[in-house]
C-alpha cells in the first residue's frame, strides 16, 4: 500500500471505531473535557478578577507583577509538568496529599498554565482602555463595582480572546499532564496522552479516530467562542 | 444584557454544569483498589498487562494501572514511592535496587528474549545465531557507511543489554552510524524502519508492530535465540516502611498473581499473531542460566498457600 | 459665599507650565465661558474642578468646602461632557441611565427619566440604538443627557460643540441652556468659538497660556475689554 492508502485506511478505520461507540474512546474524552475545562474556567475565575485588580489599583511592584505575568504565559508546559510532579511526588513536600497520577493534579498542572493567560491578556485589555472612558466612569462618580462591569464589558473582545487562548492552550497540552497524570489507562489517560500513547504502539487508526475527536473540540469551542468575538464587535454606522 | 451576553452566560453556566457533573462523576464512582505498577515498555507495547488485568481485576476487586516508562524510569519512580510495584528487567539493577533497601524483594517471574532485528537486505550480514557476531558486523558495516544502528538509549532494561552487548564484542558506539531515540521500544523500531537500519527489540514488541503495522514494517528478524539474548522480568515489591503510601498489600496481592499457576498459565497462554512471547520461570531461574532464588521462592510459596492462591 | 472658587491654581506638566495662578469665583446658577487658543489651559482647569487631576498648588472650593482628587465626595454634585465622548457598548437608554442605577433608584423612575431626557435631547426613537452606532452630534447629544440626567449642581463642558453640524450645535446648546436657567444648574463652558461665548454665557473668562487674563461679565467682555490681549483675540488677531 502506498504512504497515501495507508492514512486514508486509518482513517476509515478511525470513523468505524469513532462510530461503534466506544467505552474507552468515550472515556477518554470525557476525562479531557473534564481537565482542560475545568482548568480554563479556575483559570478564568481567578485570572479574570485578579487581573482586573492589577490593571485598575496603582500599587509598588505593578509593572514587576504585570512583567512576570507576561512572562509566565510562556510557561513552557513540560517544565510545569517537571515541576509539580516534584511537588505532587510521594517523596516531595506535597506527596502526603497524594495527588500524583490523579486527573486532580493534571487539572493543577493546567491551571498554572491556563491562569497567566487569561490573567496577563485581561490585563493588557483593561490597560489599553481608553483612557477618556476611566476619566468617564470617574466623572460619574461610579463606585468600584459599578465602574468594574462597564470595564468588564468594554473589554468583552479581549476576554473572551483570553479564555479561547487558555482553552486551546489546555486541550492541545500533552507533556505535563503525562508527566503529572502518568497516561494511567481509565483513569488519567486524555486525547492527546492517548494518541501518543497509540502512536507510539503503531494503532494509527485509534490514533486518528481520537485525533478526529481532539480537532472537533477544539474547533468546536473555538469556532463558537469567536462567533461571540464578532457579535461584539463594534458596528459604526456614520 | 445584550444579546451576547446572555449567551456567553449561558455557555459559561453549561459549563460549569458539565465540569460539576463529571466531577461528581469521577469522585464519587466507587473506585476499586488502583494499582500502579512501574513497568517498561515491553510489557505495555506487547499488549501483556492489557491481557493480564481483566483476570487481575475480577480477582482482587482491584484497578490494574501501569506507568509506561523504561526500566531506568521505573526504578527512579519506584524510589520516590510514586508506585506501588516494579515489574522490570534488568537484574543487575534489580538487585542494586534491593541491596539499597528501597526494595524489600525480587523474584524473577517469567522471560523473553531479543532479537537484532533489521532491513531484509542486510548491508551488514548481522544473520546467524551469533549475537555477538552480528554486533560485530554492524560496527563494521557502520563504520564504513552502509549500516546504521538505532538504540533506545533510555535507560531502559533493553538499552542496558544492548549496551552489555557491546561492551562484551568490545565496540565502541562513537560515530554517526550509531543513533539514539531515547524512546520506548516500539518508537525505536519505528525510526528504525524508516531509516532502514538495525536495532534490538524484544521479541513482542517487533511481533506485536508487525501485527498492527503489517506491510509498512520493512524491518525482519535476522538473529535470535543466542543465550546472550535472553532477558528475564524480576517483580520488585517496595519497602512498605521507607514508602507507607503505596498499596504494599496490593502490591503483594499482584507479584502472587503473576507466580501464582493462574498467573503463570496466563503468561505462557499470552500470545501475538499466534506466537507466544513470554515465558513462565517461577521458582526456575537455573534453566536459563541465572543464580537460584530457592530461599525467596520457598517464602513466597507458603504466602501462596496461606493465601490460597496456589 | 461663592458657589465655586479657585484660588491661585497652579499646574505644570514636564516643566511646562499649563496652569499659572488661576483666581477667581462665580455664583450659582452663573453660566460661564472659558475661552482662549488651543492650549492655553482651560481642559485642564475644567479637569481639576472634577478632580481628576490635582493642580500643583492652589485650592478649588465648591461650596466654601476644599477639594481635591480623589475620594471626591462632591463629585455627585458635577457633570462633565468631555470633548469627543465616549459612551458605553450598550443601548443609548442603558448610556443614559446608568447613572441613576448606580444612585440606586427603582425602574420605574429611571424609565420615567432617561424618557424625559431623550425627549430633551430629541433621540427618544433611538433609545435602543446600540450607542457606538451614533453620529458624532447624537454621541455628543447622549453625553450631555448621560450627565443631565442625574441633575448636577455644576456642570462642566469642554468644547462641547466643536465639530457639530449647527442642527446639533443648536440642539445642545438649548438644553445647557434651559438646564441653567430651569433647574438652575451652574455651567462652565469651554469654547474656542467666541460666538457662542456671546450667545450663552452670561460671563466670559479668558485664558492664555495658563493665566487667567480677565473675566468679566459677556457685554463688558466683548464690548470694552480691560486687557489689550483680550481685544487682540476677540477680533480674531490670534491665529496659534
Amino acid at each position: 500500500m502506498s504512504g497515501f492508502e495507508i492514512i486514508v485506511e486509518g482513517f476509515m478505520r478511525a470513523l468505524q471505531i469513532l462510530f461503534s461507540g466506544d467505552q474507552e474512546i468515550l472515556g477518554i474524552t470525557l476525562l479531557s473535557l473534564r481537565v482542560s475545562l475545568t482548568a480554563t474556567l479556575l483559570g478564568a475565575a481567578f485570572g479574570i478578577p485578579i487581573g482586573f485588580l492589577v490593571a485598575r489599583r496603582d500599587f509598588h511592584g505593578k509593572s514587576v507583577v504585570t512583567t512576570t505575568i507576561n512572562t509566565l504565559m510562556g510557561l513552557p508546559p513540560v517544565v510545569v509538568g517537571l515541576v509539580v510532579y516534584l511537588f505532587l511526588s510521594a517523596s516531595g513536600p506535597l506527596g502526603f496529599l497524594r495527588l500524583l497520577y490523579t486527573p486532580e493534579a493534571m487539572i493543577i498542572a493546567q491551571m498554572i498554565l491556563t491562569f497567566p493567560i487569561v490573567c496577563g491578556i485581561t490585563i493588557s485589555s483593561i490597560l489599553s482602555l481608553s483612557p477618556k472612558l476611566k476619566d468617564t466612569l470617574a466623572s460619574l462618580s461610579a463606585p468600584p463595582s459599578w465602574e468594574a462591569r462597564v470595564l468588564l464589558n468594554e473589554s468583552k473582545l479581549g476576554l473572551i480572546t483570553a479564555i479561547i487562548a487558555a482553552f486551546g492552550a489546555a486541550i492541545s497540552e500533552v507533556g505535563a499532564i503525562m508527566m503529572v497524570g502518568g497516561n494511567l489507562l481509565g483513569y488519567t489517560r486524555a486525547l492527546t496522552t492517548a494518541i501518543m500513547l497509540y502512536t507510539n504502539m503503531g494503532e494509527f487508526a485509534t490514533a486518528i479516530a481520537l485525533g478526529i475527536i481532539l480537532l472537533l473540540i477544539a474547533f468546536g469551542v473555538n469556532l463558537f467562542l469567536t462567533y461571540l468575538q464578532m457579535r461584539s464587535r463594534i458596528r459604526r454606522t456614520t | 444584557m445584550s444579546s451576547t451576553n446572555k449567551i456567553l452566560v449561558i455557555f459559561v453556566v453549561a459549563v460549569v454544569v458539565v465540569v460539576a457533573s463529571l466531577t461528581v462523576v469521577y469522585t464519587y464512582n466507587p473506585a476499586p483498589q488502583r494499582l500502579i505498577i512501574a513497568t517498561t515498555t515491553s510489557t505495555v507495547d506487547t499488549g501483556l498487562l492489557d491481557y493480564l488485568k481483566p483476570y487481575f481485576d475480577n480477582k482482587f476487586n482491584a484497578n490494574m494501572t501501569w506507568l509506561y516508562l523504561g526500566t531506568g524510569q521505573a526504578l527512579q519512580v519506584a524510589s520516590r514511592g510514586d508506585a506501588d510495584i516494579l515489574l522490570v528487567h534488568d537484574r543487575v539493577r534489580e538487585c542494586a535496587f534491593i541491596a539499597s533497601g528501597n526494595g524489600t524483594l525480587r523474584v524473577t517471574a517469567m522471560y523473553n528474549d531479543f532479537i537484532i532485528v533489521g532491513p531484509a537486505s542486510d548491508p551488514a550480514n548481522a544473520r546467524g545465531t551469533n549475537a555477538t557476531a552480528a554486533m560485530i558486523n554492524i560496527a563494521q558495516a557502520g563504520a564504513s557507511g552502509t549500516a546504521t544502528f538505532v538504540s533506545r538509549g533510555d535507560n531502559s532494561g533493553t538499552n542496558a543489554l544492548e549496551i552489555r552487548l557491546w561492551t562484551k564484542a568490545g565496540i565502541s558506539t562513537n560515530g554517526t552510524w550509531y543513533v539514539s531515540t531515547g524512546s520506548g521500544m516500539a518508537p525505536t523500531i519505528r525510526v528504525a524502519n524508516e531509516k532502514g537500519g538495525y536495532t534490538i527489540s524484544d521479541r513482542g514488541t517487533f511481533y506485536k508492530l508487525q501485527s498492527t503495522m503489517n506491510t509498512t514494517l520493512s524491518l525482519v528478524i535476522l538473529c535470535e535465540n543466542d543465550t546472550s539474548l535472553l532477558n528475564p522480568y524480576g517483580i520488585l515489591l517496595l519497602n512498605s516502611t521507607k514508602y507507607p503510601n503505596i498499596k504494599s498489600d496490593l502490591a503483594t496481592s499482584f507479584l502472587l498473581f503473576m507466580i501464582s499457576e493462574q498467573g503463570q498459565s496466563l503468561i505462557g497462554n499470552f500470545t501475538v499473531n499466534g506466537k507466544q512471547l513470554f515465558y513462565p520461570i517461577y521458582g526456575n531461574p537455573e534453566s536459563i542460566g541465572l543464580p537460584s532464588e530457592n530461599a525467596t521462592v520457598t517464602y513466597l510459596n507458603s504466602l501462596l498457600k496461606s493465601r490460597g492462591l496456589e | 459665599m461663592p458657589f465655586l472658587e479657585c484660588r491661585s491654581i497652579s499646574k505644570s506638566y514636564d516643566g511646562k507650565h499649563a496652569l499659572k495662578d488661576v483666581t477667581f469665583e462665580i455664583e450659582g446658577g452663573d453660566l460661564l465661558s472659558v475661552v482662549g487658543p488651543s492650549g492655553s489651559g482651560k481642559t485642564t482647569l475644567l479637569r481639576i474642578i472634577d478632580g481628576l487631576e490635582k493642580a500643583d498648588s492652589g485650592e478649588v472650593l465648591l461650596e466654601g468646602k476644599k477639594i481635591s482628587g480623589e475620594p471626591y465626595p462632591h463629585r455627585k454634585m458635577i457633570g462633565m461632557v468631555f470633548q469627543n465622548p465616549v459612551l458605553f457598548n450598550t443601548t443609548v437608554f442603558n448610556n443614559i441611565a446608568y447613572s441613576l442605577r448606580f444612585r440606586g433608584e427603582d425602574g420605574e423612575t429611571i424609565k420615567k427619566k432617561v424618557d424625559e431626557m431623550l425627549r430633551l435631547i430629541r433621540l427618544h426613537d433611538l433609545r435602543a440604538r446600540s450607542a457606538l452606532t451614533l453620529s458624532g452630534g447624537e454621541a455628543q447629544r447622549v453625553a450631555l443627557a448621560r450627565v443631565l440626567v442625574y441633575d448636577p449642581d455644576l456642570l462642566l463642558l469642554d468644547e462641547p460643540t466643536a465639530n457639530l453640524d449647527p442642527y446639533n450645535v443648536s440642539i445642545i446648546e438649548e438644553v445647557l441652556q434651559r438646564s441653567n436657567r430651569e433647574r438652575g444648574t451652574t455651567v462652565i463652558v469651554v469654547t474656542h468659538n467666541i460666538f457662542q461665548a456671546k450667545r450663552l454665557a452670561r460671563n466670559v473668562a479668558f485664558l492664555l497660556e495658563g493665566e487667567l487674563v480677565e473675566i468679566s461679565d459677556s457685554a463688558a467682555f466683548f464690548e470694552s475689554p480691560r486687557d489689550p490681549r483680550t481685544l487682540s483675540f476677540i477680533r480674531g488677531e490670534m491665529i496659534y
